[in-house]
């Protein structure tokens, strides 16, 4: 079964193909921020160069979030859109998710932890399990202050990941370490998108699940001119 | 991706994400409409009295798929009927375009088919060549929406001049922000057309054109409106209304009979949401009548963002231009490209 990945809720744009016995093809582009332009070209060019038909992919993931707004749409627009059109699943993966599960060997408590801008991050906790991570605490939007609040809460040592983890590494509190910066992983996401699928005879995927994790209300600003 | 030759059999899906409207249609030929499906998030952006762009975005990426899924079903067309995909890639609001954009872009993929970015405001043009397919040359349209108020001069198929736009607000911008002041409500342009019914057009003269000019200012008019609301509290706010209508449309009408007799047009096109108002449309008619030139005044669901426009646009496009690249954004302040 071949799964496609689509990672955009970040800056970066990342796209990847899974086959049974893991990754195909995988591109990355950490620059330029240019979701839309880099996706739909990125896609292209794995499936051309990891001899994969565009009909053989049998099911597709998508990071839903939280991260940036308009990336997490273009991604979301696109995953949806494909999955219709190749009637196909479509499974929906939290961008935390994807920070925490390349760390799932290592036996600490983890925070993915995404920049929010605005001063804040966007973060939740995990713990290593046999066979991944798990998330313990839901996905929330804070400060740095909320955050060195929630891990002396737990009064545990983390490790912390993610670009949000990294801009604020002065920042964060005693018993916090910092991981390498890292994104969204998108060989985790066709891994776990993968598994996802193989488990939806018991539990039913529908695409409109598949919806941007905002966790903030939108800035209701009035766009009086669209010129 | 097989060759393709654009002519009366290519269909071609449309799909309109610039605004508040998550929109998708299924024409063929570049005329034939097959389906045109609208959706609108306009409720939400109601109690803000305006459209907020980021309320737009979260209503698009929701209802986009299902808006597409329904457009093709209602054409009865297998989806491999499906020659081209096209979208607005511009003018409009960023989040809001990139959303149809995605979407059609990964459906071009899937299916193996060309991608066409479109105009919005030349699919605005188009609209009236779905309506009435034998249009002839030289054509004065007027575009008026919430974001434009331009004169047109369409040369032919793709090949436009500007005569004249708004140096300040668009039209519908107007009567967005007269509405508002007036406690009518939002979007104003229904309200206002609404409310006018009952007042006296001739209550109140409100300054009307910039004389000599093709060129619109509609935001004098505004600023006497709440003036005059000002020192008049008493003021009947249908008067207020009506005569707010007549300035506006007296100045839109005027500045484009002006224009048709200056291009030597064969008929003067109205387009854009503000083309729904009952006013606008009786005065453009009657104007024609007098002037001797043929009126094309699209049905109000053409006037309004559809995607049949865009389909129709993206079909022409597609002729003269080809495929656009998979690598093209959205463009949200894309021009159209004029003689």
């Amino acid at each position: 079964m071949i799964t496609l990945g689509i990672e955009t809720a970040t800056h970066v744009v990342s796209v990847a193909l899974g086959g049974d016995d893991g990754v195909l093809g995988m591109v990355e582009i950490n620059q330029g921020r240019r979701h839309a332009e880099t996706l739909a070209p990125a896609i292209e060019f794995v499936c051309r160069h990891a001899q994969v038909a565009i009909g053989d992919i049998a099911a597709i993931g998508v990071d839903v979030g939280p991260g940036l707004f308009t990336g997490m749409r273009v991604g979301i627009a696109s995953a949806r859109a494909m999955a219709h059109a190749l009637q196909v699943p479509v499974v929906g993966v939290s961008s935390l998710d994807l920070l925490a599960h390349p760390l799932r060997h290592i036996p600490k408590v983890i925070a993915g932890v995404i920049d929010a801008r605005k001063g804040e991050i966007f973060y939740a906790f995990y713990l290593p399990t046999t066979d991944g991570v798990q998330r313990v605490t839901e996905p929330r939007v804070g400060s740095v202050d909320d955050f060195n609040a929630d891990v002396m809460a737990r009064g545990q040592d983390v490790l912390a990941v993610g670009d949000g983890a990294f801009r604020y590494r002065d920042e964060l509190g005693v018993g916090v370490e910092v991981a390498d910066l890292a994104h969204p992983s998108v060989a985790s996401l066709v891994t776990l998108a993968r598994a996802r699928v193989l488990r939806s005879d018991l539990e039913p995927l529908r695409a409109e699940d598949v919806q941007p994790m905002y966790l903030r209300a939108p800035d209701a600003q009035i766009n009086w001119s669209t010129r | 991706m097989r060759p393709l030759t654009v002519d009366g059999s290519t269909v071609v899906l449309g799909i309109e994400t610039s605004c508040d409207e998550t929109a998708a249609s299924i024409v063929m030929g570049g005329s034939d409409v097959l389906s045109s499906v609208v959706a609108t998030s306009i409720e939400q952006h109601v109690p803000f009295g305006g459209v907020v762009p980021e309320i737009a975005s979260r209503a698009h990426v929701e209802l986009i798929v299902p808006v597409i899924a329904r457009a093709i079903e209602e054409a009865g067309i297998a989806e491999t009927r499906i020659d081209a995909v096209a979208a607005t890639f511009g003018p409009g609001l960023i989040g809001a375009l990139l959303v149809g954009v995605s979407a059609a872009k990964a459906l071009a993929l899937v299916w193996d088919v060309p991608f066409v970015g479109v105009n919005h405001l030349e699919a605005h043009l188009y609209a009236g060549l779905l309506e009435d397919p034998d249009l002839e040359f030289p054509l004065v349209v007027l575009l008026v929406s919430g974001g434009h108020t331009m004169l047109v001069e369409m040369r032919g198929p793709g090949r436009y001049h500007l005569l004249g736009e708004t140096i300040d607000d668009a039209a519908g911008e107007a009567f967005d922000k007269v509405a508002r002041f007036l406690g009518l409500g939002y979007p104003g342009g229904p309200a206002i057309d609404r409310e006018a019914q009952f007042g006296d057009p001739e209550a109140i003269a409100f300054p009307r054109a910039i004389p000599d000019s093709l060129d619109f200012s509609f935001s004098g008019v505004k600023t006497s409106v709440m003036n005059h609301v000002r020192k008049h509290p008493d003021v009947v706010t249908a008067d207020v209304a009506a005569s707010f209508q007549t300035a506006i449309v007296g100045s839109l009408v005027t500045k484009a009979r002006r224009a048709a007799r200056q291009v030597g047009a064969k008929g003067l096109a109205l387009g854009g949401g503000v083309a729904a108002n009952s006013l606008l449309r009786d005065r453009w008619v009657e104007a024609c009548e007098a002037d001797g030139i043929r009126a094309f005044v699209h049905s109000r669901a053409m006037c309004t963002d559809n995607a049949a426009m865009i389909a129709a646009a993206g079909w022409h496009r597609l002729g003269s231009d080809g495929p656009t690249s998979l690598e093209a954004g959205a463009y949200p302040g894309l021009r159209l490209s004029m003689d």
